[in-house]
Order: structure tokens, then sequence, then C-alpha cells
């Protein structure tokens, strides 16, 4: 055990002690692990069944580095097992690999980000940080998971069908996705895929509507709106941009979907307008990635101050920075489309917008920056990866820069340049702030600690693999490697650089190699784990001050909230952190703001 | 490693006898040096944003690092209580937007002067990009390029020229696209089916090509000859890794040349073909199959 979980302060007895006896009934195996109407056990399914999805999003990239480190090699061991559609005595077909990399990001997007973050963590965490025993809505709630199983069902089992998965990339460019002629026979496996993330939409729509409501109307008595910790702040605002955004990609994909099976043309050459599915797929398609962002900035908001001992610096323009993402979200799509064809003019006006929306990011990294200067800081694992989230997001946030400068996308565009920034946003942003949050919250969900040193070790494993596996991509692309090809050595020019996508593809297997012990040290620590107590790191927020899982219905009492979120060492008070809901000590000088 | 090696060599043996593209052997971390004058531009602005963005992050990172170093949880150690600070948050709201925009400016000036009208004199090129290839079509004798229909394209049609525009009836094609040095060349980019992108690393150009729609602004001034490769660079199905044409960079003689000897042999494929014509006319019943205009019903 490292030094920091000797520290642990645990203000309870056993994990799991009181679990049930809030509410006297027991329910059955059934209602409560299946049909669960408790948000945090449909919190806990949004976890579980996310992290089944990543394994296969994982497996998938697995193959994408097989075949462009060794394209026309069979693939060792699984090669045999591989559906025909993929590849044939084991060697990936070039239709293949544009079905593997199309299902890595659909799978990643909106079967593993979208429902661990804000499906997992939303639904875990909002009723209890606001301090209301439920969501709004549970049953829409339990409805909300099982409308994800149902479409991460349906876009895994287009793999099987006649002609395969979908192929033409996750953006789906019509009309190669919208004509079966075009595409490689994958008309099933597209239409498969709009109707797998036309459920999924309804999915991420209900949900959205549910956080919306409990955050708006079920805020415990003093939980003022700028009381709201960060997290919570963030779910509210990702809730907005699904609803705002979600709608318009259904409609999209129901239109697709209609071009491809009952001969419309909306998206056609003749009688329809390809550039048209850009602008849908685009409008919601940015706002998508502040959906993927947003959650793990708050969250990771949430894990800084704890163990730096500060409160957050900036509350309000981390708010606001927030608040104008959002709104510049919606109207920065077009610089997707900069060299689409689209109008020229208009590629410099998005590019304005572009440059704009950079501006709360930035502000966004300068406040995480100046929460920890002159902290007292601990490197616990969720620290760790919340603190690499920071430098990972600079990294990501940076070379979009070179993106948002039209005459460099003129070159940059559609290469391993993107490649790399969005990996470094949604890889070293997004899954790193799971990450943070993982480690952070496994305590609150399970009673119990995780691993500090196989944490850690997994955290330096990832990181280091991380890097190694995407940083080079920003070369190859200044290289002039295309994405989405199935072979680079057919180019003259990307020869000489196979080299480095051997060795990236060497480096993503031990990054995938890495995720084995956080799923190890995950299983060990349900039953071995150090007993959590109710608050193991001395954090302030209402969920601290419930048992180890919470039980049903989560506050004995309704708490009454009285401080806002991050009261850390405030100068009179003996313990260094005051909760929400303890009213202030005699003394104790806490800065009005 | 090594079991590549036997597909790397057969590659190069594959693709040995013809000219090959220029092989880069050094400076493998960066960009492949430019081959236009825009190029050459853009490549001013990369490295602008490349230094000023490794600045930035050298910089936040060293003060960042600094910060976990100095102020980490030692025996003792106590945090400062500070809920922020309104004089920096303006500060660090203000020089970002400054930057920004500055940028956006300089970006946006020279997207305008890329994208300006090409000059007059330019080459002109039709590139026609399919599934899972390209075709180029040049001006003949007349010096123009006859006019297109996008809805026109089939197999007889591949440029899906409008037949009532005499412009076309001696414009050349060509798999490669050739080219003079230090004289400007302009690009009518069409797609006969779903969306590709001409993509060339050593001109900095990627642009797409829509069906149904003609994108006429791309031009370029090539500063060195040599050989490239033409790349489509946006997913267009199977066979897109592999769609690619040769792109000759020649000195201008060389160029006129390979034009002549273009227009020539067009001409004679016309004698030939309108040979057979007569000869099928004066042989055959009187049926003017295949004389008139085709798709007149989808013209513009």
């Amino acid at each position: 055990m490292s030094t920091s979980a000797t520290t642990f302060v645990p203000d309870a007895g056993q994990p799991s002690a009181d679990h049930g006896h809030h509410h006297g009934h027991e329910q059955s195996f059934f209602f409560k692990y299946i049909w669960s109407l408790d948000h945090k056990m449909i919190g806990l399914q949004y976890l579980w069944t996310s992290f089944f999805f990543l394994f296969i999003g994982g497996l998938l990239a697995m193959g994408i580095r097989y075949q462009l480190a060794y394209p026309g090699v069979p693939v060792p061991l699984i090669g045999a097992l591989l559906p025909s559609t993929v590849a044939s005595d084991g060697i990936i077909l070039p239709g293949g690999y544009n079905m593997l990399f199309t299902m890595h990001a659909t799978v990643m997007v909106f079967l593993v980000v979208m429902p661990l973050l804000i499906g997992g963590f939303g639904n875990y965490l909002i009723p209890l940080k606001i301090g209301a025993g439920d969501m709004a809505f549970p049953t829409l709630n339990a409805m909300s998971y099982w409308l994800y199983v149902v479409s991460g069902i349906i876009i895994l089992a287009s793999f099987f069908v006649d002609g395969g998965a979908a192929q033409s990339g996750w953006t789906a460019y019509a009309p190669l996705s919208s004509t079966a002629a075009y595409n490689n026979n994958t008309q099933i496996g597209q239409s498969l895929w709009c109707v797998g993330l036309f459920i999924n939409g309804l999915s991420s729509i209900a949900g959205a509507t549910n956080y919306i409501t409990t955050i708006i109307n079920m805020r415990a008595p003093g939980m003022t709106m700028f009381r709201l910790p960060l997290s919570v702040w963030a779910l509210f605002l990702t809730a907005w941009l699904l609803i705002l955004a979600v709608p318009v990609l259904s409609a999209a994909a129901a239109m697709l979907f209609t071009d491809l099976n009952f001969g419309t043309t909306f998206f056609a050459a003749q009688g329809g307008q390809p550039l048209l599915w850009q602008h849908l797929f685009w409008f919601f398609g940015h706002p998508e990635v502040y959906i993927m962002i947003l959650p793990a900035m708050g969250l990771v908001s949430e894990i800084l101050p704890v163990f730096a001992r500060k409160p957050i610096f900036g509350y309000k323009a981390m708010v606001w920075a927030m608040v104008a993402i959002g709104f510049l979200g919606f109207i920065v799509w077009g610089h997707h489309m900069f060299v689409s064809g689209m109008n020229l003019t208009l590629g410099a006006a998005f590019s304005v917008s572009t440059m704009i929306i950079a501006v709360p990011s930035a502000i966004k990294t300068f406040n995480w920056m100046g929460t920890v200067w002159r902290g007292s800081i601990e490197f616990t694992t969720p620290m760790l990866f919340a603190l690499a989230f920071v430098s990972m997001f600079v990294i990501g946030g940076l070379s979009g820069i070179f993106m948002a400068s039209t005459p460099v996308d003129l070159f940059v565009h559609n290469s391993y340049f993107i490649v790399a920034h969005i990996h470094y946003v949604l890889f070293g942003g997004s899954l790193f702030g799971a990450f943070a949050a993982i480690y952070f919250w496994y305590p609150k969900m399970f009673g119990r600690m995780m691993n500090e040193t196989w944490g850690k070790i997994h955290f330096f494993a990832t990181f280091i693999f991380f890097n190694l596996t995407f940083f080079p991509m920003h070369n190859l692309g200044l290289g002039g490697m295309m994405r989405r090809i199935a072979d680079p050595t057919v180019y003259e020019h990307l020869r000489a650089l196979q080299p480095i996508n051997v060795f990236v593809s060497w480096a993503s297997f031990g990054m995938g190699l890495a995720t084995f012990i956080f799923i190890w040290n995950f299983i060990w620590s349900l039953r071995h784990g150090k007993p959590a107590g109710k608050n193991p790191w001395n954090a302030t927020t209402l969920e601290w001050t419930v048992p180890s899982p919470p039980g049903h219905g989560n506050f004995d009492v309704t708490p009454t909230v009285y401080n806002g979120p991050y009261e850390y060492s405030v100068p009179g008070m003996q313990k260094d952190y005051l909760p929400q809901n303890e009213k202030a000590p005699e003394g104790a000088r806490l800065e009005v703001h | 490693m090594l079991r590549l090696l036997p597909i790397v060599l057969l590659a190069l043996l594959a693709v040995a006898p013809e000219a090959v593209a220029e092989v880069r052997e050094s400076n493998l971390y960066w960009a492949p040096e430019a081959a236009t004058v825009g190029a050459k531009k853009v490549d001013t602005l990369l490295n602008f944003i490349f230094y000023l963005t490794a600045t930035v992050f050298v910089l936040t990172q060293t003060v960042y690092i600094y910060y976990l170093v100095k102020y980490r949880k030692r025996p003792g150690s106590k945090a400062y209580y500070s809920h922020g600070n309104n004089k920096l948050e303006i500060i660090w709201t203000a020089i970002p937007t400054a930057i920004f925009l500055g940028l956006v400016i300089y970006s946006n000036r020279l997207w305008a002067e890329l994208h300006s009208p090409p000059p007059e004199d330019s080459v002109k090129v039709d590139v026609v990009s399919y599934q899972f290839g390209w075709d180029m079509r040049y001006a003949g004798a007349d010096g123009q390029l006859g006019k297109v229909d996008v809805h026109s394209y089939s197999v007889d049609n591949k440029f899906g020229l409008v037949p009532d525009d005499p412009a076309g009836d001696d414009d050349f094609s060509s798999t490669e696209l050739v080219i003079p040095v230090n004289k400007p060349v302009h690009i009518y980019l069409h797609s006969r089916d779903v969306i590709h992108s001409f993509y060339v690393p050593e001109f900095r150009l990627y642009q797409a090509a829509v069906p149904g729609r003609t994108i006429a602004w791309v031009w370029f001034e090539p500063t060195r000859t040599g050989n490239f490769e033409l790349a489509c660079s946006q997913i267009c199905g199977s066979g897109h890794y592999n769609m690619k044409a040769p792109i000759r960079v020649v000195s201008q003689e060389e160029f006129d040349k390979w034009q002549a000897g273009k227009i020539e042999a067009k001409a004679q494929e016309a004698k030939a073909a309108a040979d057979a014509r007569a000869l099928r006319t004066s042989t055959a019943s009187t049926h003017p199959a295949g004389d008139g205009p085709r798709n007149e019903e989808n013209k513009l």
C-alpha cells in the first residue's frame, strides 16, 4: 500500500454495514439488478455495459493497428475467427478494415464514452450530489439504459449480417453511405447502423430530459445553482447539448435509412445534396465533441480540489466557460467542412467561431492550474489521472488550432494529424477523466478502495503507452498519411514512414494490455479492497455524507446545504474541509465569492 | 518487422519500372518538402502555429509541473485558501482572445489569397474522380475545355461532356496528372459517384470532390519538377486505400512535347472513329445511331 492510502480517515465502519437499512423492503434479484429503478444501480449498469463495449472497441482498435503495421499478413491467433466480411484466411480485407475503423469509432463514441461518462456517472452522481433521493423519472431512466443496450446489440449484430457492418466511417458521408451500389454491399449493415444510432439517440434524449428535470427541481434546500458541484453543472449543460443536438442526428439517420431502403434521395447527387448530410451530421457532431468532454471536465474539476486541498480556482469562471462552450459548440460545425466543397466565405466565418471557442477551454485550463497552485497536493491514482487529463487536454486543444486555421487545414485535413488530435481529446481527455472518476468514486459505489499500487502502475503504463501511441500520429499526419487507408505501403511517400506505424501499433498493444491491470484491480478490489467508509477522501460534497454504497433512497433525512462545494483548507477551522451540509464553525473565515 | 520485409520488397519491385514518386529519406518527422508557391505559404503559417503552440505548451507545462512538485503534500504543509482572482481571469481571457483573433486574421487572409481567382494563363485540367481512380482531361488544340454536365456521366461519357459544345471534341484524357513547373494550374474537380478528395501532401492541398457539383476554385503553381502521388483522402469505399494517380511536374518544354503528342494522338483517334463511322453508314442501312446528342434530357 502506498503512503497515501494510510492517510485515509474512514469515518464509518464496515462497508455495506447499513446497506438496505434505509428502506426496509428487500427487492428481488430481477428488480434489484435488471429492471432497477434506483439511479445508482442504473448508473452501475451503464458502467458495466460500457466496460464491455470498451473491450470490444479496444479490440477493434487493435485490429486497426495490426493492419496498419502488417498489411496483408494474417492476424495471429484470432485471424481464423474473424467474419468472412472482415478477413479472408486471417488477412484483413480492405472493406473489412473500413468496417473496423467505422465500428471502432461508433462503439467508442456512442457505446463507451457517452454512456460511461453521462449514463454511468451522471446517473450515479447527480441525485447524490444535489441531495435528492433519486432521479425525477426513475422508469424513464431504466428505459434509457435498456434502449442503450438494445442499440449496442443492434450495432454489434451488424457485423454478422449479409455484407457485414457499415464501412463508410463513423461520419457516414453520403452518398457513399446512402447508396448500396457504392458501399460494398453493406446496405443491411449501414441500415442497422442508422437504426442503432436512432435508438441510442432516444436513450440519450430520455436521459437528458431526466437530468435537466432532476437538477432543476430536486435540489436539496440551500443547494443553489452556484453551490452545485462543477460535475453537476457539466452534466446539466451536457444534457442541454444532448437534447438540442441528438434529434438532428436521429433525423439524419432516419433520412439515411430511407435513402438506403425506400428510394428517397435526400443525400443523392441528383435530386438531393450530399453536403446536406455533412451539415446535419456535424450540427450534431460538433456539440457531440463537447458532450463527450464536458462531463470529463466536470469530473476532473471535482477531483483536483480534493487532492490539492484547495477550493477550485474561479468557480464562476468555470461555470461560464462551460456555458460558453455549450453555446459556441453549436456554431462551429462548419470547421469540419472547410475543404468539403462548402462556400469558401462560410469557411472563413466558421474559422472565427472556432478560434473563439478555444478561449473558454483556455480559461478552464488556467483555472485548473490555479487550483493546484499553492495547494497541498496528494498524488493518488484518481489525482494522477485528473492531472494527466489537464496536460493531455492541453495537447489536444493546441493541436486543434492547426485545424482551426483554414490554410493549415488544407494540408492536415483527414490526415493522421486529426487522428492524433481526436484521441488526445477523447482518450487523453474523456477517458482519462473517466478513469480518474472511476478510481475516485469506486469507494462510494462499492464500499471499498481500489488498490493504489496497481492503480498507479495502471496510470503510468496507460499514460506512457498513450503518448507513445498517439503522439507520433501527429508526425505521420504531417508526413502526409491519410486516415482511413487500409494499407499505407501502397503509397511511395508513406513507405518511409512505415517504421513509425509499426512503432505506434506496438505502443497501442501495450496500452491495450495495460487495461487488463485496471480490470484486474477493479474486480480484485470488489472483495479485497480496503473498506472505504463514508468519506475516504475527506471531500465536501453530499455523496460523501452517506454510507458507501448509499442505501436505497440515498439520504435518511434530506440534507440542508450551507456552503459551496469546494471549501477546503478554510482558515480558522480544525479540519481542512467543510462539507456542504455542515454550518461553518465559529471562527471559520469563509471567503464570500 | 521481419515479416513485413518481403511485402515491402514485393511492393517496391511492383512499382520499380514506372517513374517512381518521391521517396522520403530524411526529415521523416516533419512534412515533405513543399512543391508549390501556396504550399510554402501554408508552411510559413504552419510553422508559426507550431512555434506558438509549442511555446504555450512548454510554458504552461513547465509552470504546471513546477507547481506539482513545489506544492506536493509534505508534513505540515497547508494549502492556501483562495477561490480565485478576477484580475487573473480577465488577463487569461483577454490574452488568448487576442492571440486567436490575430491568428484568425492571418489565416483568413492566406485562405482568401490561396482561393483568389486563378490567373488567366493557367493550365486547365478537369480532374474526375471515381471509385477507385482518377481521369484527367486537358483542352485540345483550341485551348478550351468542353462544357460539362455534372449529371450526365456514363460509361461512354466519362467526363460528362455536353455533346453540343464543340470545344469538348478535341479534349484529350490522361490517367496521370502532368503539369508544367512554374506555371499556374487550375483544377476543375468532379466526382462520378461518391465524395472523393484531391490530396497531395507536397502541395499542402486537400479539396473534396462532390458528386453533382463542379469545384472550380482550386489552383496552384508548382515550384519544382518531380514525381508525386495524387491520393484520395476521403473514405470512398473498399478500394479507397489504393485510389491514386501519378503526378508529374515537368519542365515547360517537356510539357509542351507531352501535350502535342496527346493532341496528335487524339486527332488520330478522332479520324479513325470518323472513318469507321463513314464506313458503317455507307455499308449498313441508314440509321444514325450513336451520332445524335446523348442525354439531352439531362442537360442543365
